[in-house]
């Protein structure tokens, strides 16, 4: 196989390649692990919990700060045949001290549940202490914002809203994550629409939005209400949409670079062997045996170097997290995949390039002459 | 005038190149036949068209008008396609010096001919070992393109040509970078290498000593075979 002997061989030259593939593609993979990280801070909250979808007050636009939803149209929902199962959510920023004086502030994605329900929607999952009690001045701190604040289970804090200062102990650590780039606490429903509202009666909102389980999405018109798919709603978390979309033209445009890149570097080795690829086509090599050729030793070059730094971005991601400041910097498995299966195809189209210039090789110049 | 055993008719054959505005007849009504077993030598001073007679008769170049036959096969009707078949079955080529795989052994660089022409490789390597054996350079066979001499290159070069077996071996300025004994013994090894397995071999060399040990020496002078 001569496109590998000529790897084996000219080590060097290819090295220094495959170390700028490596680092086109560990830029790459920290683009879309930061693509991840981002979209968890602005809403993992959002997949930890059930639900296939998520109903709004229409007037709200899909915003989760403006919607506001009552008891009626709750039973609205829930008597809907296409809806299963229902479960309301409330939001509401905050502020949260320490008990101590002059502890620091920390902002926290306040989630309302209520504890009484017996939905089937699945709900955070605790992972230490215990659930809330009805009246109890009780929350579920997530993990997050238990690493952030230095706060344990059954510390006292205090939460701000309106000039004034709720007391709250933590009761139970739950897997629920961030939410509007804040980590989550929960409160009992009726605890929300005290902090939100001052009052609860019959006439105040008793959900920001309401999770549901929907078996399809067809038909399913309710008055006032809007239903989205969870995806949906995700994207219409504010500032997810740019940051989505800021981080999508960043991954395109550096997924063609990498294809760039590669492409002229077997362009500019293929300019340099002319001679050479003239005699190989003179002795019968067809353009096909030649591109062959190229195309292995640019799926080898791309390997490599995508195994080289598959491994180098997790590990940055590993450092990053030590850090004690937030760098929101996180891979799953199918980043991993997808950036790996992307950057080999770039990688083969880039070398098309190559391609071209290969088929209009002239053997004629095997003998010194000119096309 | 062409004889059954004739494996190469070439009649009326002209190339005209256009170079601006202007037309350069480098090839101009060549008619010769040639069989095999033969070796031929072109002879001319630089521009006579020698190179691009052989070019022709190699498949690298399409003719303007004319014809070129070899066994039974015409080669100005041939595609693209059948071309690079046909230089890839029926051609073998030695060309000047420096036109092995630099990065590929001696050994490689045959190798690399049953590669093109999907040999396998079992019978490919027997026939490596028995060519390397012939020409005397067993002992070089692992050494790189770059770290043989000008005359063990084109040895090698000799070897490729030979390696697909083929009716024809076209040889352009075989002795050009090497010294006059080494220019001598590599035709020595062409001619013995044509005689032995019968195949046509033509070379085109503006050296008369070389070429005198040719079966038969053509000129050209101006495109004109004279």
């Amino acid at each position: 196989m001569l496109g590998l002997k000529e790897l084996a061989r000219r080590r060097l030259q290819f090295s220094l390649i495959i170390l700028v593939v490596t680092l086109i593609a560990y830029l790459i993979l920290m683009i879309n692990g930061l693509g991840v990280g981002l979209n968890q801070l602005a809403g993992s909250t959002l997949w930890k919990l059930g639900g296939n979808a998520i109903a709004y007050a229409e007037e709200a636009e899909l915003s989760i700060i403006r919607s506001e939803l009552d008891n009626q149209a709750l039973e609205a929902l829930q008597g809907h045949s296409k809806i299963t199962d229902i479960a309301p959510l409330g939001y509401l920023a905050v502020n949260i001290g320490g008990e101590a004086e002059g502890s620091d502030l920390r902002s926290a994605a306040l989630l309302s549940i209520d504890i009484n329900s017996t939905t089937g929607i699945k709900m955070p999952e605790i992972v230490a202490g215990r659930s809330l009690n009805t009246d109890a001045h009780e929350i579920l701190a997530s993990t997050e914002f238990l690493e952030d604040s230095g706060l344990s289970l059954g510390d006292e804090v205090l939460i701000q809203i309106r000039l004034a200062e709720w007391p709250f102990t933590i009761v139970g650590e739950v897997n629920a994550g961030m939410f509007f780039f804040q980590p989550t606490i929960f409160v009992n429903q009726l605890f929300w629409q005290a902090l939100k509202y001052s009052e609860n009666n019959k006439s105040t909102p008793i959900a920001s939005v309401v999770l549901l389980s929907v078996e399809n999405f067809e038909d399913l018109n309710i008055k006032g209400i809007d239903i989205v798919s969870k995806k949906e709603a995700f994207g219409n978390i504010e500032g997810v949409a740019g940051q989505q979309s800021t981080i999508a033209a960043l991954r395109v445009f550096g997924y063609l670079i990498g294809s760039l890149v590669i492409g002229t570097f077997f362009y500019v080795l293929t300019l340099q062997k002319e001679a050479q690829l003239g005699v190989l086509k003179a002795i019968g090599a067809s353009n096909t045996y030649l591109f062959f050729q190229v195309m292995t030793q640019t799926i080898f070059i791309s390997l490599v170097g995508i195994s080289i730094s598959v491994p180098l971005a997790w590990a940055t991601a590993q450092g990053l997290s030590q850090l004690p400041t937030r760098v929101p910097v996180a891979f799953e498995i199918e980043t991993f995949i997808t950036t790996s299966i992307v950057l080999l195809v770039m990688g083969i189209i880039g070398s098309l390039l190559s391609g071209n210039r290969i088929a209009r090789v002239d053997p004629i110049i095997a003998l010194g002459q000119q096309p | 005038m062409s004889t059954d055993n004739e494996m190469l008719q070439v009649e009326n054959l002209s190339k005209t190149y256009t170079s601006g505005s202007e037309e350069v007849h480098a090839v101009q009504e060549v008619s010769f036949n040639a069989s095999a077993g033969e070796f031929l030598a072109i002879v001319g001073p630089s521009g006579s068209g020698k190179t691009t007679l052989i070019a022709m008769i190699g498949a690298l170049l399409t003719p303007s008008r004319g014809s070129i036959q070899i066994n039974n096969q015409r080669l100005e009707e041939l595609s693209q396609k059948k071309r690079t078949h046909y230089r890839k079955k029926n051609v073998g080529y030695v060309f000047q010096a420096n036109n092995l795989v630099p990065f590929l052994t001696a050994k490689e660089n045959l190798l690399l001919i049953s590669e093109i022409g999907g040999v396998k490789k079992k019978v490919a390597r027997n026939r490596v070992d028995k060519l390397l054996e012939e020409l005397g350079l067993s002992k070089r066979k692992n050494a790189l393109a770059t770290d043989l001499s000008g005359g063990e290159r084109q040895r090698i070069a000799i070897g490729r040509a030979l390696m697909n077996k083929p009716d024809l071996i076209l040889v352009d300025e075989p002795t050009a970078a090497l010294d006059s004994e080494r220019g001598q013994q590599v035709v020595r090894s062409l001619i013995q290498e044509v005689k032995q397995r019968q195949v046509l071999g033509i070379m085109v060399t503006h050296d008369l000593a070389m070429a005198a040990q040719a079966d038969r020496v053509l000129e050209m002078k101006d495109g004109f075979l004279v």
